[in-house]
């Protein structure tokens, strides 16, 4: 069975924007609404300042507290680690939005369901990446399979310290990061 | 050191805002039910107290209170996005989701409700009823008034509580995960419950013995509530954070500022107010004066205002408050 991972290299992110536009048309997301954003934090005191840019998505959590909190088990974690949502059984009550400590999840105005990142799941089955980690110019994204120790994430996760988002809140993510800032030339 | 976001990105932040005054109004309301309930049931379970079919108080109340718990969902279903799946709630059991528990609860409470209102129903009201089903229901139910009184009682505490366990279970959201919520919205539940009962009630000694009974619930809700924001402020940085918008005077925290000064005016005010009650000269037989009947009223006013400022002010400030950072 495939575990399903992203690993995010800081270092290569730019900022450009490419993937959350990319998965605004890929996954035809409402105006307004998001399933991956890049936070630009620029830390310290000038003229000593670093910036971080963080994509953040669905981290796809092991412990998920939107599966736990959801009333009707609209949301359900797949046995490959991804974090879904059958809208024919979701009412919209929006207690999974409130449970997610990561801001991940918003209303789908035109429909009423909950919605979010799914890892591109319907280009997963057809052997695509997630369309985010596709059109990333910097190669930042790496999407793969965790079971499998040759993959470029394990391999990433093995040779890098990695660092999870909210590790004392328990959720175990899926998503990791590594290299929080550029190397210093 | 500084933490600032910027550019473009931005635009991509999520602001939550999920839910609103439906949702507040709602857990108000469960409250106020739950509160109507364990009080309605105290007053029909008072030592030396006969089937109170003369009380209009232990009648009334539990006639209003499925009326408004049914109120109080109406607007909980108005705040659900995909009403037409609102059957979804009762295909399963999420053992997990207090709100899976809560859609349960309802079910429970609504029958033992109704049960008890029925038999509250006093012999004046009984000889406006036909011979028929109601008629023999209320006869039926009024053989069993008291194990009725005693099942909402309990079940009251446990609707009151359910408001509360309802956004404690928020681990996100860290103003709403205290432990002490649930206790808080129990505790005004029953309040604003006690209130209620002094409002309907027609008999002085009803209203002065519920009027005692919420002198000691304010005074444990203002400590209740001391004691959340004591325990916020003392717990790490994200809990005491969710508090500041309580304190800080801007013009965007402003209604949470307004919130938390109107509550330490109202609650104590209410105190007051039946202290000055309870200070008068009050035989069984003795006509209330308008001055009485005002404070009375006034302090019972100010107790629901007090229960509905509440659960406003969490509700709303809880979805301001987050864990922030990477780890």
């Amino acid at each position: 069975m495939k575990h399903y991972a992203m690993v995010i290299d800081q270092s290569r992110c730019v900022g450009c924007m490419a993937c959350i536009a990319a998965c605004v048309q890929e996954n035809q997301v409402p105006f307004e609404n998001f399933r991956t954003r890049v936070l630009e934090i620029t830390k310290g005191k000038f003229p000593e300042l670093r910036t971080e840019f963080r994509p953040e998505l669905c981290n796809h959590c092991d412990n998920a507290p939107c599966v736990m909190a959801c009333p009707t088990g609209a949301s359900y974690k797949r046995e490959d680690g991804i974090v879904m949502i059958d809208r024919d059984k979701c009412v919209g009550c929006k207690a999974c939005i409130a449970a997610c400590p990561y801001d991940a999840r918003y209303i789908n105005e035109e429909y009423g369901f909950a919605d979010k990142c799914t890892f591109c799941l319907h280009r997963l089955k057809k052997d695509l990446e997630p369309a985010c980690v596709a059109t990333c110019i910097g190669k930042s994204r790496i999407f793969g399979d965790l079971s499998d120790r040759d993959s470029e994430v394990s391999r990433l996760l093995a040779e890098n310290e990695s660092r999870v988002r909210l590790k004392a809140a328990g959720t175990k993510p899926r998503v990791f990061y590594i290299k929080r800032y550029p190397t210093k030339k | 050191m500084e933490f600032t976001i910027t550019g473009a990105n931005a635009l991509t932040y999520p602001h939550l805002h999920i839910w609103d005054w439906r949702v507040a109004i709602y857990l108000f309301l469960g409250g106020l039910a739950g509160g109507c309930m364990s009080m309605a049931a105290v007053a029909n379970l008072r030592p030396g107290k006969d089937v109170p079919k003369n009380q209009a108080c232990c009648w009334r109340v539990p006639m209003m209170t499925p009326i408004i718990l049914a109120v109080g969902m109406g607007f909980l279903f108005l705040d659900l996005q995909v009403k037409e799946h609102m059957y979804r709630f009762y295909m399963t059991l999420q053992p997990l989701s207090p709100m899976s528990w809560g859609s349960w609860i309802l079910v429970l409470v609504f029958p033992a409700m109704i049960a008890f209102a029925l038999s509250t129903v006093p012999e004046s009201a009984m000889d406006n009823l036909k011979d028929g089903m109601i008629r023999n229901l209320i006869i039926k139910a009024q053989n069993s008034m008291r194990p009725l009184a005693k099942l909402n009682f309990l079940l009251g505490i446990l609707l009151s509580i359910y408001t509360g366990i309802l956004l404690s279970s928020f681990m996100a959201r860290p103003l709403w995960n205290s432990s002490i919520l649930p206790v808080l919205f129990l505790n005004s539940g029953m309040s604003t419950g006690a209130a209620t009962m002094i409002l309907m009630a027609r008999r002085n000694s009803i209203k002065l013995f519920f009027t005692k009974v919420d002198i000691w619930l304010i005074f444990s809700e203002i400590t209740v509530l001391v004691l959340l924001y004591y325990g916020q402020f003392t717990s790490p940085e994200a809990s005491r954070e969710s508090i500041m918008p309580f304190f800080t005077l801007t013009s965007q925290y402003f209604p949470y500022f307004i919130s938390i000064l109107t509550l330490s005016i109202v609650l104590p005010l209410a105190i007051i107010l039946k202290f000055l009650e309870l200070s008068g000269d009050h035989s069984e037989n003795l006509e209330l004066t308008f001055k009485q009947k005002f404070e009375m009223n006034a302090s019972a006013v100010l107790v629901l205002l007090g229960g509905a400022i509440i659960r406003f002010a969490l509700v709303y400030a809880g979805q301001l408050s987050k864990f922030t950072g990477l780890s």
